[in-house]
């Protein structure tokens, strides 16, 4: 019995290593590790999927890895570690935390590997260049557009991210910037806690604000698109109607722009594909040099507003889109 | 023993759930004699019935939950095996033909008896490894909850699924005679659980396996099938709540469920359930659940910050435990 364990075990060993073998990247002219913070949430699956379709990965000059940081800084950390022993030419890194994952462009510069900080921000100002959107104007853009649906008046609630996060933090900031350009006392902040990014929790925690502040909400600012859509369903459970209610939240995931569609809420999108495709640009003129040209659409897309500098800047701002009854068909349509 | 005593024993939980209720209303009172409200929100109907609506996914897993921990076991897969099961269900109940090779919409009883069979595949798997193996449940589980979160991923591709069918919705959002079907189903799960536990040959084995093993052995339980059926019925449960998770949200995905085992496994304690094993009653549970139910609600309703609402959780959860008479005349 032990023997025969003993045999499967080995077996079993054999054929992963050969599926890890089958999947290591064919030797192409850039290979790039793409460090995700996670490989739970629908917007890392977006951007797992504009990265493979980027031109240059397509046509097969530059080749993706992708590791799952499984929501632990430490875990990124040694998985940069992992892609500096591969030989790895350059490294793409969503990071999980703000401090814990600066070790991520430590070790990369100390290997001389360039590396792209994507999507979340890291506290340093070493790596090569930073893709991300702009937080607070994220958070700014999603209330302002609730507070111009009531007008400069009435009561809201903020369902917030994770408390001390960067997203959470930044959001909120952009938040109270709008309710303070409405007339002093105008807008009143009944109620904000965290319902921690999730769908369910933020409709548990609507449902109990609805049950205290019976029809004296009129606004819903929720830092996610996954929240506004709880508090959406908390609103639906209780027998009221969604068109009373002015929500909004950030992100742009599948299920918001169809609630947009119904005319439930306003979204702010994340753009997943110019973060990824952006940043893999800039990752391949780091490795090839400047006479590399961008090869993504999205450099065209936003001409005005985020510059390719020759893959040069420090930081480029991928701008928000709002999404509106007018916009959301096309954009549904390119998920497809 | 002293009549207190037994009093204590028998309805700790329930004196503890009152007297939160009491505490809770009081808090309120004092903010509506003070102007600040117009009227008592806690105390009335509908708030308990929607406190009841919120735990009753929790309450459905903290039952599976009370069965393993009778037994001696601990499943930490449940959260997982949750979520695996509402994807399931939702792949078979979407409108987004794309999202699976199979997915679409068909007619309930397919999304149903899918989810519930991934549940109780998950359950059984967890208990012959745990029988056959003669594994630490904690480990055994413990290598459910990244296997089964990893199959609900895989399914999809790390994607959710939605546009979800209004026949399945109903089960989440639905009413019948104006209680939310949610609660219909705890209800029922909670009896049917109820006479197993206590009027079943079942439940008695259960409860002998957990009291001593060895000796459950000799007089000629075959301990072994009796543990495969504990998870297998804490499996089937979490299939349950995953459907009704699905139905609720409007959404499979693939974090749902994450940490639920600890809120099952806090309820079955409070409730007055040994995870040394041998001790539990569901009515324990049930109030066990109801106490983490007004807590979330009543903390919501009076705006305390989410730092102290979990500083306020864990304290709960340590006083159930160190005040529990049974726990002591275990001990002795």
């Amino acid at each position: 019995m032990k023997k025969r364990l003993l045999l499967l075990a080995a077996s079993g060993t054999v054929l992963t290593s050969c599926l890890l073998f089958e999947a290591a990247p064919a030797p192409t002219k850039v290979k790039i590790a793409v460090l995700m913070y996670g490989h739970k949430a629908e917007f890392v699956q977006m951007m797992v999927r504009h990265g493979k379709q980027h031109p240059a990965v397509t046509s097969g000059l530059a080749a993706l890895t992708f590791y799952d940081g499984r929501y632990d800084p430490a875990v990124q950390n040694d998985q940069a570690q992992l892609a500096i022993n591969l030989k790895y030419d350059a490294i793409i890194v969503n990071p999980m935390d703000f401090e814990a994952n600066i070790d991520v462009v430590t070790k990369a510069n100390a290997a001389h590997i360039p590396v792209i900080v994507t999507n979340a921000r890291l506290d340093t100002q070493e790596m090569t260049s930073a893709v991300d959107s702009d937080d607070v104007l994220g958070g700014y853009m999603e209330a302002r557009s609730v507070l111009q649906e009531l007008g400069c008046k009435g009561n809201v609630v903020i369902i917030e991210g994770p408390k001390g996060g960067s997203g959470e933090i930044q959001r909120g900031q952009g938040n109270e910037k709008a309710i303070s350009e409405c007339p002093p006392g105008a807008v009143r902040i009944l109620e904000r806690k965290t319902a921690n990014w999730s769908r369910s929790e933020a409709m548990d925690l609507m449902q109990n604000w609805l049950q205290k502040h019976r029809g004296r909400i009129n606004g819903v600012i929720a830092q996610n698109d996954e929240m506004a859509l709880g508090s959406i369903e908390a609103i639906k459970a209780a027998g009221l109607n969604v068109h009373d209610y002015a929500i909004a939240g950030i992100d742009g995931v599948s299920d918001a722009l169809n609630a947009v569609k119904r005319g439930e809420m306003t979204s702010i999108l994340q753009d997943a594909k110019g973060q990824m495709q952006a940043s893999i640009d800039i990752a391949i003129r780091a490795v090839l040099g400047p006479g590399y040209l961008p090869m993504s659409a999205i450099w065209k897309q936003y001409e005005e507003d985020m510059e390719w500098n020759s893959g040069q800047s420090k930081h480029y701002l991928v701008p928000w889109t709002i999404v509106t009854p007018t916009n959301v068909d096309g954009l549904l349509e390119s998920r497809k | 023993m002293r009549p207190a005593l037994r009093l204590a024993k028998n309805y700790g939980t329930v004196l503890a759930f009152v007297l939160l209720c009491v505490l809770v209303g009081l808090a309120c009172q004092c903010r509506v004699m003070k102007g600040q409200w117009e009227e008592n929100v806690f105390f009335t109907p509908e708030n308990f019935m929607l406190i009841l609506y919120q735990i009753s996914i929790n309450g459905i897993l903290a039952i599976g939950m009370t069965f393993v921990v009778i037994s001696g076991g601990i499943d930490l897969s449940v959260g997982s095996v949750l979520a695996f099961a509402g994807m399931l269900a939702a792949s078979f109940s979407t409108s987004s033909t794309t999202v699976t090779p199979w997915s679409g919409t068909y007619t309930l009883a397919v999304p149903i008896l899918f989810a519930l069979a991934g549940g109780v595949v998950c359950g059984a798997f967890n208990g012959w490894v745990v029988s056959r193996f003669r594994i630490q449940p904690f480990i055994a589980t413990l290598g459910m909850l990244l296997a089964a979160r990893g199959a609900t991923m895989a399914l999809t591709g790390g994607n959710p699924i939605s546009s979800l069918d209004a026949r399945l919705r109903w089960l989440g959002t639905g009413r019948i005679w104006n209680v939310p079907v949610p609660i219909v189903i705890f209800v029922i799960v909670f009896a049917v659980a109820w006479v197993i536990l206590n009027r079943t040959v079942l439940g008695r084995y259960v409860y002998a396996v957990g009291g001593n093993e060895r000796s459950a052995r000799t007089s000629g339980i075959k301990t072994g099938q009796i543990k495969i059926w504990v998870y297998v019925i804490s499996g089937l449960l979490a299939g349950v709540a995953g459907i009704i998770l699905t139905a609720k949200t409007g959404s499979g995905q693939t974090n749902a469920g994450s940490s639920y085992e600890l809120d099952a496994i806090a309820a079955a304690v409070i409730g007055g359930t040994s995870l040394s094993g041998g001790v539990g009653r569901l009515s324990g549970t049930l109030f066990g659940a109801l106490i983490m139910g007004v807590m979330n609600n009543g903390l919501d309703i009076l705006g305390v910050e989410s730092y102290y609402q979990l500083i306020i959780k864990g304290a709960l959860i340590l006083t159930a435990v160190i005040i529990d008479p049974s726990r002591k005349a275990a001990d002795s």
